[in-house]
């Protein structure tokens, strides 16, 4: 007889390693209990993080974690995942609606989590190649395109050229006790390249990268772990617009969106419903 | 030291979908727009939802044939039922009171996954865009002799678009691509994922619905990227139907898996969490 698929050993069955909920028991996260091991002894960052990697960070690294959460925090909305906030927030969508819908908007090539999943696979392939003995000129060159164009996620940020981020967070790692490790050393060796050569430099993303790698984190682990990280912006965003009157947060009247299409034209005949 | 770049940004949004015509005494209302040209107020009465669709999407109003393959198509893939993460997704907030405005944000959210959702439609557009000029049988030979061994023995993808489900050739993704290369017209894009999929079978496997969705796709003209977006648009008023079933239904609808079957490895019993030294 063969053997059960995986379909079958799963159907009606839950198997997990993260914990769960025995109703006159407790809660369980691991090999913790969420009521009185967690609650008054752990943060919430430090929880976070044993939910998404089964592991229990240190303090140190996790308030680390939640520092990047601040720097992601801006009240702006213009930046735009706060501004899908202050649109749901004028359209009077609930609040869930509104930090989902931004959150979603920050899995993005350019900025926020989805850029910092592109920024950890870069400098990981670059340490790679650093490993192997190849220079920093000849990684740059191999990833500058004909027109001088360089493909390195964490190297270049909309809108603003430098990342005053960067040095909050190296000072706040410093303050932690949390040293630079082989990622760190790398990043820093192509930003002082990219200085020198170009406009471009380390961003926030990219150093968050460098340090997530060297303190154990995954590449996916990173990705899920800031899932949230602009949440801060999109809630102060929603709040505001959902304060003011409906409607009325960056209104356009009709000739505010220009037309390029087609002229005006009949509907053929004989193609219609 | 943070500057400006100085990024120059558009002054005014532009687009060539949508002009609205301005009322006389009110500049922020409109009297009527048109899309792509085209009176919106005779578009009302005058063209079915495949023709509106392939107008926003494409620009143009679709011939005969292509009206009908778009009209198959939404629905081919009107429910991606009942057992589909994402209208479990649906039916579960429905189920546990979720207000009913969100549940299709909720499907569609889940919709977007790369396992039988919108981000499949799109990879396998993709791929369908890529080789549909190719030998189906040697490609199917090269990606077969290539594939990587499933993760935990579930399901296998040839490509995206092409593999098993629950272990076997999916009947209905087969059957759905017959039927909607039987609209009438030439379908190259489906005709050749056709003799891909006979290729796959002796492998054991064969189209999946997000290939055939994208194959049609193709066919129709549309880019990969629309490719997912309309099935997305195909797949809502399924995801939305079984929600509003549910909401009437309650909490003790759907199933809660009982204690006796929630298995929870615990690692206070020795078994091993991953990189315990962290």
């Amino acid at each position: 007889m063969n053997a059960p698929t995986i379909w079958e050993t799963r159907r009606h069955r839950i198997v997990t390693r993260k914990g769960g909920w025995r109703i006159g028991e407790g809660v369980r996260v691991g090999a913790y209990s969420l009521l009185d091991d967690m609650v008054g002894e752990h943060t919430f960052f430090e929880l976070l993080f044993l939910e998404v990697t089964d592991r229990l960070p240190s303090p140190e690294l996790a308030r680390w974690i939640e520092a990047c959460f601040l720097c992601l925090s801006f009240p702006d909305p213009r930046i735009w995942c706060n501004q899908i906030g202050a649109f749901a927030g004028t359209m009077r969508c609930a609040p869930g609606a509104a930090v989902s819908a931004g959150t979603l908007a920050s899995d993005s090539g350019m900025y926020g989590p989805g850029a910092a999943r592109s920024a950890c696979e870069f400098i990981e392939e670059v340490t790679r190649e650093v490993r192997t003995g190849e220079s920093i000129e000849s990684i740059v060159a191999r990833r500058t395109t004909r027109s001088g164009r360089l493909r390195a996620p964490g190297y270049s940020r909309p809108i603003a050229s430098g990342d005053d981020r960067v040095g909050a967070l190296c000072r706040f790692a410093a303050e932690l006790g949390i040293p630079d490790g082989e990622h760190l050393g790398v990043a820093w060796r192509l930003d002082a390249h990219l200085r020198t050569h170009s406009a471009d430099s380390l961003n926030m993303l990219g150093y968050v990268a460098a340090f997530v790698l060297d303190n154990g984190i995954s590449t996916e682990e990173s990705y899920r772990l800031f899932t949230l990280i602009v949440n801060g912006g999109i809630h102060a965003c929603y709040s505001e617009a959902a304060d003011e009157p409906a409607g009325t947060f960056l209104p356009l009247r009709v000739e505010d969106v220009e037309y390029t299409g087609v002229p005006s034209r009949p509907l053929p005949r004989g193609n219609t419903a | 030291m943070e500057e400006s770049r100085n990024t120059q940004f558009a002054q005014r949004i532009r687009t060539r979908i949508w002009q609205e015509l301005t009322d006389a005494d009110n500049p922020w209302l409109a009297t009527d727009a048109r899309c792509h040209g085209y009176a919106h107020s005779e578009m009302v009465g005058q063209l079915d939802y495949a023709q509106t669709l392939f107008l926003l999407l494409r620009g143009e109003l679709p011939d005969a044939r292509q009206r009908e393959l778009l009209s198959r198509f939404l629905v081919a893939f009107c429910n991606p039922g009942p057992r589909h993460g994402a209208t479990r997704a649906a039916m579960n907030a429905a189920a546990s009171g979720t207000r009913t405005q969100h549940l299709g944000a909720i499907g569609l959210a889940l919709l977007g996954g790369e396992h039988l959702g919108s981000a499949e439609v799109e990879h396998a557009a993709a791929f369908l865009a890529r080789h549909r000029d190719a030998d189906p049988a040697a490609l199917a030979r090269t990606l077969i002799a290539a594939e990587a061994e499933a993760q935990n023995a579930a399901d296998r993808r040839i490509a995206p678009g092409f593999g098993t489900l629950f272990g076997g050739i999916d009947p209905q993704a087969g059957a759905l691509a017959a039927l909607l290369g039987a609209a009438p017209g030439a379908w190259p894009v489906l005709a050749w994922g056709g003799r891909f999929a006979a290729c796959l079978r002796e492998a054991g496997c064969g189209w999946l619905a997000p290939g055939v969705a994208a194959a049609a796709c193709i066919d129709l003209g549309f880019a990969a990227r629309a490719a997912g977006a309309l099935y997305q648009i195909a797949s809502l008023p399924g995801l939305l139907a079984h929600g509003l079933e549910m909401s009437r239904q309650g909490l003790q609808a759907m199933p809660f898996v009982p204690d006796e079957n929630y298995e929870f490895l615990d690692p206070r019993d020795g078994v091993t969490v991953r990189d315990p030294a962290i």
